[in-house]
């Protein structure tokens, strides 16, 4: 494949004369959704010369205008259409684990971008437990690399877990709350990474403005620094002729007599806040809305042939919801630390990433630099201490004495955990709503509880007075999930559905398990693999 | 407990350094606090009660306390999507209506009387009730106490008050930082134009 030359400037599509398709004219690819897994595949089959429309909820973000350095002031970033939620550990949904507009998630993620090691796609071959995935690391290796070049990803010369490799790009300095990570692990002998892999470079790429260490990254990125969708692959995609269509939420899939999809039904909010409903005829479909509104969409587009939802016929749409483990634990410290400046994404451990017949379970959890910002602190000691008034307000003013560490940790895939469509609640649109249910297991309480342990352990040897712990979840993936046969998957590799030959899910769903590594950059990998397949297919 | 750490903070001082779309939603909700449009009269004291124990302010000066009632109130009159709800709990609005009434209902079985009466010791006995998930009250029947605490009370009140600059003061935050950013990175150092914290 030719080098991809993405790096443009932050937000110049805004201005840019952008192809436009009438809905009633068939297209090749109608895509919904514009995230990690939704930018790539809009960008890559734009540049092969396919006839692309990509659908998205949200709007696009003039970084200048919609984004604010303000924790109150960016709820227009997240998707925050109800869901309902239930199960022993019910997850929280908007806010950090879902995007909305274009670019989706990669709008307000921290930046993290670590592949998975090798062993997370032979999880029941060496540990007896979840699923294997259909495919090898090898086989996503190259796309990997690609991604790493054009987002681009940051870290050191040899980045030393899972599959040895460097990254293009030099990191960013750590800032104080950083530092603290590294100095912890380093005292303990734990091998430690300083800087990355973290989609912030150091420096100028292309037209892209150098980071001025603001910190507000999880608001996004005014700066226009971080890599996000809007900022690396989709300006690339119109500049290729593709449409994004904002303001478009879909609703349905509809069903031809030979059983393939026609297209897209969707509601578009018009420019005079009226709401109409449309149908982009499309040769293909490739649904990218995540792992709650991706089930949701096909559990929603029912037919005579699927009357459990579409591409259903396994009956797992919607199972083996996973959240990823996130604990966040805090250390006080008697210096002054300023948690505030900086990205927070910065240093990491995988130490402990893999299987260690020591532990009491099995896989593991990493060690990643995360700073709350103040009402984030706030929540996060009120629900640890069970404190409130003059407590509070004492803890808090020790807040630029914090420094805090995340555990990321692997959340195993259980079929309880589960997306449905809620019987009776519906959205403003009148599409009924995802009821997600969610339960740990031993297992995972077990790794969350070791992973507390290890941060503390890490924070004290930093020179921590005292640590504190309040889990906390991130990144939600599975419910869509790929394997080998159509018994046991909704998706091929290819992320084909094994059910209607001309329907794709390339997103979070298709993860049959997460590892201890933040999903966005292998999702652009298996969205970049994808294209590539159907590229080739194609015979181009 | 409380201490003045960094007497010479004034973040909103800053506000030339800022850009305008940030400057614009902070300076608004300093500025244009909402009316009370959605509690009646018995509500708002419960609420404004609330308020006052979970972020007590009468260390401050008037002029520079943190109106946070009026904002739930404003929530609550045009519920704005939140993302999500819980399957055990009733929409933001309705959650707010009956934990206003469980506490006067607590207060009541606990002390006699309603929650805004009783001195602030009695309140926060009510309130490590509610806290602890077994308060006795019939709205608690259906509410479940401790998330209502967590996810409704703590986290509204205690992110409307450190949403506000004054608040910022108070904790050595820096604040909005674009277009200018952060130069001083190591050892928690402040940049030239912010607060140093005052040792004890």
């Amino acid at each position: 494949m030719k080098q991809l030359h993405v790096h443009l400037s932050s937000n110049w599509v805004l201005d840019a004369a952008m192809r436009e398709y009438s809905p009633r004219e068939t297209v090749d690819f109608c895509i919904i959704g514009t995230g990690a897994g939704g930018g790539v595949l809009t960008q890559r089959l734009a540049r092969f010369g396919f006839t692309v429309v990509a659908l998205e909820a949200g709007n696009w973000h003039d970084s200048e205008s919609d984004m604010v350095s303000d924790e109150a002031g960016s709820a227009r970033l997240y998707w925050n259409d109800l869901r309902i939620t239930g199960g022993t550990d019910p997850l929280e949904f908007g806010a950090n684990n879902s995007g909305r507009g274009v670019g989706g998630g990669t709008i307000h993620y921290a930046g993290f971008c670590p592949r998975l090691h090798p062993s997370d796609f032979q999880v029941r071959t060496l540990d007896g437990v979840a699923a294997d995935w259909p495919l090898r690391y090898e086989q996503l290796e190259p796309y990997y690399e690609q991604m790493e070049r054009e987002y681009p990803v940051t870290g050191p010369a040899r980045f030393p877990w899972g599959k040895v490799h460097g990254y293009p790009y030099g990191p960013l300095q750590a800032g104080t709350a950083g530092q603290q990570l590294i100095a912890g692990c380093t005292r303990l002998g734990i091998p430690v990474v300083a800087g990355g892999p973290v989609a912030i470079p150091a420096g100028r790429v292309g037209k892209r403005p150098h980071c001025i260490m603001r910190g507000f990254c999880l608001l996004g990125c005014k700066v226009g620094a971080k890599s996000s969708m809007l900022v690396s692959h989709l300006p690339d995609a119109v500049a290729h002729g593709a449409e994004i269509r904002t303001g478009s939420m879909a609703y349905e899939l509809p069903l031809d007599r030979a059983g393939r999809v026609t297209g897209v039904r969707y509601y578009r909010t018009l420019e005079n806040g009226r709401l109409v409903a449309e149908e982009q005829h499309a040769r293909a479909v490739i649904v990218a809305g995540y792992a709650i509104e991706t089930p949701r969409l096909l559990l929603n587009s029912t037919s005579s042939r699927f009357p459990r939802g579409l591409a259903n016929s396994s009956g797992l749409v919607g199972k083996f919801l996973m959240a990823q483990a996130g604990p966040v634990v805090w250390g006080r410290f008697a210096k002054m630390i300023r948690q505030y400046k900086a990205p927070p994404a910065c240093a990491c451990t995988e130490e402990f990433y893999e299987t260690d017949p020591r532990n009491d379970f099995v896989r593991g959890y990493a060690l990643q630099t995360v700073s709350p910002l103040p009402i984030a602190m706030a929540h996060l000691i009120a629900e640890e201490s069970g404190s409130f008034g003059d407590e509070l307000l004492a803890a808090m003013q020790a807040y630029n004495h914090y420094a805090a560490v995340g555990v990321l940790g692997e959340i195993l895939p259980s079929e309880q955990n589960s997306v449905t469509i809620h019987p009776s609640a519906t959205d403003h649109y009148g599409i009924p709503v995802p009821y997600a249910r969610f339960s740990l297991s031993v297992n995972d309480r077990r790794m969350m509880r070791a992973g507390i342990a290890k941060a503390r352990e890490v924070l004290m040897a930093a020179g921590a007075e005292e640590t504190h712990a309040v889990n906390r979840y991130a990144h939600l993936v599975g419910t869509c999930r790929m394997g080998c046969s159509p018994s046991d998957s909704v998706v091929d590799q290819w992320c084909r559905s094994w059910d209607v030959p001309n329907l794709f899910i390339c997103d979070g769903s298709v993860l049959p398990t997460q590892g201890s590594a933040n999903p966005a950059l292998t999702i652009s990998a298996l969205a970049a693999r994808t294209a590539a397949q159907i590229r080739s297919r194609r015979g181009a | 407990m409380l201490r003045d750490r960094y007497p010479d903070s004034d973040i909103l001082a800053q506000r030339g350094h800022w850009d305008d779309a940030t400057r614009q939603v902070i300076l608004d909700r300093v500025h244009n606090v909402p009316p009370f449009r959605h509690f009646d009269a018995r509500q708002r004291d419960t609420l404004e009660a609330l308020c006052d124990r979970i972020v007590p302010q009468h260390h401050r000066p008037l002029s520079r306390r943190i109106p946070i009632a009026p904002w739930i109130d404003a929530r609550c009159h045009e519920p704005a999507a939140e993302g999500f709800q819980y399957d055990d709990m009733p929409p933001n609005a309705i959650a707010w209506e009956r934990g206003l009434a469980g506490l006067d209902q607590t207060a009541s079985a606990l002390f006699g009387a309603a929650f805004a009466e009783l001195p602030p010791d009695e309140q926060d006995s009510v309130l490590r009730a509610v806290r602890d998930g077994h308060p006795p009250g019939r709205e608690w029947q259906r509410l479940p106490a401790r998330r209502w605490w967590i996810h409704v009370a703590i986290q509204e009140i205690t992110g409307t008050y450190y949403a506000h600059p004054y608040a910022w003061d108070e904790i050595g935050f820096g604040g909005p930082a674009y277009p200018r950013g952060y130069a001083a990175l190591n050892n928690g150092a402040p940049e030239p134009w912010e607060a140093r914290e005052r040792a004890p």
